[in-house]
């Protein structure tokens, strides 16, 4: 359903009121009573609220505009997936760009609906990348793939961990997969990825080989860290995955790191830092996206909002409708994407890509999605109703990518089960692989904490 | 090879545009360091290289103390060679988790994927600014596996171990006293030392774990390092006067430490006496002593006893400030007790 937001009278004596700035963004989340627009009227300046809860569909009218009591102004969604065909904002493009948006701040509110893009602004401008065609039916059913083959991968990992064969911890990913892999599926080979301690499905979708995941997470001397990384630390640099971390925000200023390394090696990768909604509020989130900011380093800030840190909805942690806008507190385009659809991910993860590619600076890209396990092994979840559970699990990114090679891209069921029973044998025979491997030698322990360190010096009691 | 003058400042300078003239992978990022006009961070030390290679690889940063050691990590972790700097040591609390968590755990959890190239440097040492601009920081990295320690007395060993410490593929973190500097007008310290050195012009190093003997003794071994090396030296010369010949080490790497030097020099006095300027509880002189009581019991003569500050944080005031620091004729006075003569 699209609701109209109309002006309301605001107690003026009914003349018109001109728009000064909007304080939300297409894409976005409001509350009933989350502010929308601040108005000026003959007697004052006011803001007016949003009359229901819903998801900003698109702004009609922009700052300066002289709007008439009754009119229109915008239009909300009462779904997400309404949103998903909503206009994208325009990224922008250059540092003059930006420059002109600090001075400017009210007037590039209102160019972020499509139906105002400023005449001039370039397709590089938009969300989706300038060369995104359609999507080729070979791209969306290795997305395809590769979603189940975590989700499998994943729901295996459960059965197991529910007959207590799970050696380690567990944070698992259902729900997500489309995130992880519509931004990889933006990436090259050689850019890099920064995770958390939640990162099979990174790991798995950057190319890591889940045979070594599945041995790393028994511990076994097959392991991607022969036994010494464990379920939250999964490296594998050969497709570029960096050590995924388990302190909250630490790898935001990493990947900036990894970012300037790469300018300065000058190459044209990209680094990109997968964090949740708990993260953003983390000192080392706020230092490392204003010093990327600032240095202008090609790097993407993936925030995949589950609405939890462990425990705590996101509404306990945060003040502000979305997170994405934070990033006009660094000077940077910030985005709230639907993160259960893969196409939606994967386009904008493009853009922001080739944003930083071509030098232009980091982007935030915020993906509203939902964690359908408990936060790590032996969490029921009791925080969290049923029907909202069941809310979020209607939208499944898997089945609505299935849908979508079936209705639009001319695949048959028997092609869709086929990659399913895949997946399903791979999963299995890796986890026979991890279950079968021998465990790493005592000695291993002592292995690998120096590249050198003289062995005369060794000197233990 | 030619030689010029030195302080340890432009030693430590020499070293990173050596460096950076010779691997483009080398790069720096701190506070203030290269801002035209500035002052080449907290102690003169980035002064003019910024000139010399530009704002990209002199990389000013934003007071972001976890972000300065974090993207170091990053960047190092993708084959950069970076050195980055904290105002002050005391900063580097604010940062505790990109340099423990991080850049000493990556090597280790990636089981030798990745490795953290990165030199972090902290200038420590008390002087009248008070407790948060003054820490000795050293023994919360020596007791940090996957860290490297150098912690220099002089120009010379400034410059050889900063360039081993920028060649090593593991992090190392890089003492430097302020008293110690050399810097010059405004930048001078008060109370310092300033220690000047001939130095080889071209580039040099020493290996990373090596100490030095910096006088040679026989009736006891006394263990410094940095500006404590300089205050035992002072106390070996009134020693000698005395007839009682110390045996001066400069424990200029902690971590790794040439355990086999140390317990050779004990094999020939007998005796040690440690002298710190950081907290005695946990100081890097609790696990030297303790590794040679294990290591060399058979060869000790007498306890091991250590000269460190108290278990108070630094304080300000001159007359406070003296009392802390450990001094040359408080050495003097616990080596006669030890000696007994
Ligand atoms: C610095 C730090 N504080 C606390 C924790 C414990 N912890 C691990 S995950 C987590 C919640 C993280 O939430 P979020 O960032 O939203 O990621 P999600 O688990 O939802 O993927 C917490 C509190 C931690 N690992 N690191
Ligand atoms: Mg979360």
């Amino acid at each position: 359903m699209i609701f109209d937001v109309v002006m309301p009278a605001l107690g003026a004596t009914g003349g018109d009121v001109t728009i000064q700035e909007w304080l939300v963004q297409p894409g976005q989340r409001v509350e009933a009573g989350t502010p929308l627009v601040v108005v000026e009227t003959d007697k004052a300046t006011v803001e007016v609220e949003a009359f229901r809860a819903g998801y900003v569909r698109e702004l009609l009218a922009k700052p300066g505009d002289a709007v008439s009591i009754g009119a229109v102004v915008a239009r909300l969604t009462d779904s997400m997936e309404a949103l998903t065909e909503t206009p994208v904002a325009p990224l922008p493009s250059t540092r003059s760009t930006r420059e002109h948006e600090s001075t400017e701040v009210k007037a590039s509110a209102g160019k972020l609906g499509v139906s105002k893009l400023p005449a001039k602004a370039s397709a590089s401008n938009r969300l989706i990348p300038d060369d995104a065609t359609e999507i080729s039916a070979d791209l969306l059913l290795s997305m395809f793939r590769q979603m189940v083959l975590i989700r499998r991968f994943e729901d295996h990992l459960y059965q197991l961990f529910l007959q207590g064969l799970v050696p380690g911890t567990l944070h698992q990913s259902q729900g997500q997969e489309a995130i992880a892999v519509g931004v990889c599926a933006a990436l090259r080979r050689d850019d890099v990825i920064f995770s958390t301690h939640r990162p099979v499905a990174h790991v798995i979708a950057k190319g890591g080989s889940v045979n070594a995941i599945a041995a790393e997470l028994w511990g076994k001397a097959t392991g991607c860290a022969r036994g010494k990384g464990g379920q939250m630390h999964l490296t594998d640099v050969a497709v570029g995955v960096m050590p995924t971390n388990a302190i909250v925000g630490a790898n935001v200023p990493i990947a900036t790191g990894a970012a300037l390394g790469f300018r300065l090696m000058g190459t044209d990768r990209v680094a990109v830092s997968f964090f949740g909604d708990g993260a953003v509020n983390t000192g080392a989130m706020h230092e490392g996206v204003n010093l990327a900011a600032v240095k202008d380093a090609p790097v993407i800030f993936v925030c995949e909002n589950n609405q939890y840190a462990a425990s705590t909805h996101i509404s306990h942690n945060l003040r502000i409708a979305t997170i994405a806008e934070r990033a006009k507190a660094y000077g940077i385009p910030g985005f709230t994407v639907d993160g259960m659809d893969v196409v939606a991910v994967y386009e904008s993860a493009r853009a922001a890509v080739a944003r930083a590619r071509r030098g232009e600076g980091p982007t935030l890209l915020e993906y509203t999605c939902y964690r359908y396990m408990g936060h790590s092994r032996g969490d029921p979840g009791n925080y969290r109703s049923k029907q909202e559970m069941a809310e979020w699990r209607s939208r499944d990114p898997i089945p609505k990518c299935r849908a979508l090679l079936l209705n639009d891209f001319g695949q048959d069921e028997r092609t869709l089960d086929e990659i399913e029973a895949e997946c399903q044998a791979e999963v299995e025979a890796a986890v026979a692989f991890a279950m079968s491997s021998h465990e790493p030698a005592p000695e291993e322990a002592l292995r690998n904490a120096y590249t050198t360190w003289p062995e005369v010096f060794y000197a233990q009691p | 090879m030619p030689s010029r003058e030195m302080t340890m400042a432009e030693a430590l300078r020499d070293a990173m545009r050596l460096a950076m003239r010779e691997d483009p992978r080398v790069f720096l990022l701190g506070e203030d360091i290269g801002i035209p006009g500035g002052f080449g961070g907290g102690f003169t030390v980035t002064l003019g290289l910024s000139e010399e290679f530009g704002h990209e690889r002199v990389m000013d940063t934003p007071i972001s103390e976890i972000a300065i050691v974090g993207a170091a990590v990053g960047a190092a972790m993708v084959g950069m060679r970076p050195i980055a700097e904290m105002q002050y040591g005391d900063f580097v609390f604010c940062a505790m988790d990109q340099v423990v968590n991080q850049a000493a755990k990556m090597r280790y959890m990636s089981n030798g994927q990745v490795s953290v190239p990165m030199v972090l440097r902290l200038p420590v040492g008390a002087t009248r600014r008070g407790a948060q601009h003054a820490q000795s920081t050293e023994a919360y990295f020596m007791h940090t596996p996957g860290l490297k320690v150098v912690c220099p007395s002089n120009p010379y060993d400034a410059k050889g171990l900063l360039l081993a410490a920028i060649w090593d593929d593991d992090p190392v973190v890089f003492l430097e006293h302020k008293l110690l500097y050399g810097g010059k007008g405004g930048r001078k310290e008060k109370t310092s030392l300033d220690p000047v050195a001939l130095v080889p012009e071209e580039a040099y190093t020493l290996p990373l774990g090596s100490l030095a003997i910096r006088r040679e003794g026989t009736d006891i071994t006394v263990l410094a390092n940095m500006l404590m090396v300089h205050r035992a030296m002072q106390a070996a010369a009134e020693l000698a006067q005395a007839g009682i010949s110390a045996e001066v080490i400069d424990v200029r790497c902690l971590a790794p430490l040439d355990w086999d030097m140390l317990i050779a020099s004990v094999r020939k006095t007998n005796r040690v006496l440690i002298v710190e300027e950081d907290n005695l509880t946990g100081g890097w002189g609790a696990e030297v002593a303790a590794r040679l009581g294990e290591l060399a019991f058979d060869h000790l003569d007498a306890p091991i006893r250590r000269i460190a500050a108290p278990d108070v944080p630094v304080p300000t005031a001159p007359a406070l400030e003296n009392a802390y620091l450990p001094h040359a004729e408080r050495i003097t006075e616990v080596v006669r007790e030890m000696v007994g003569r």
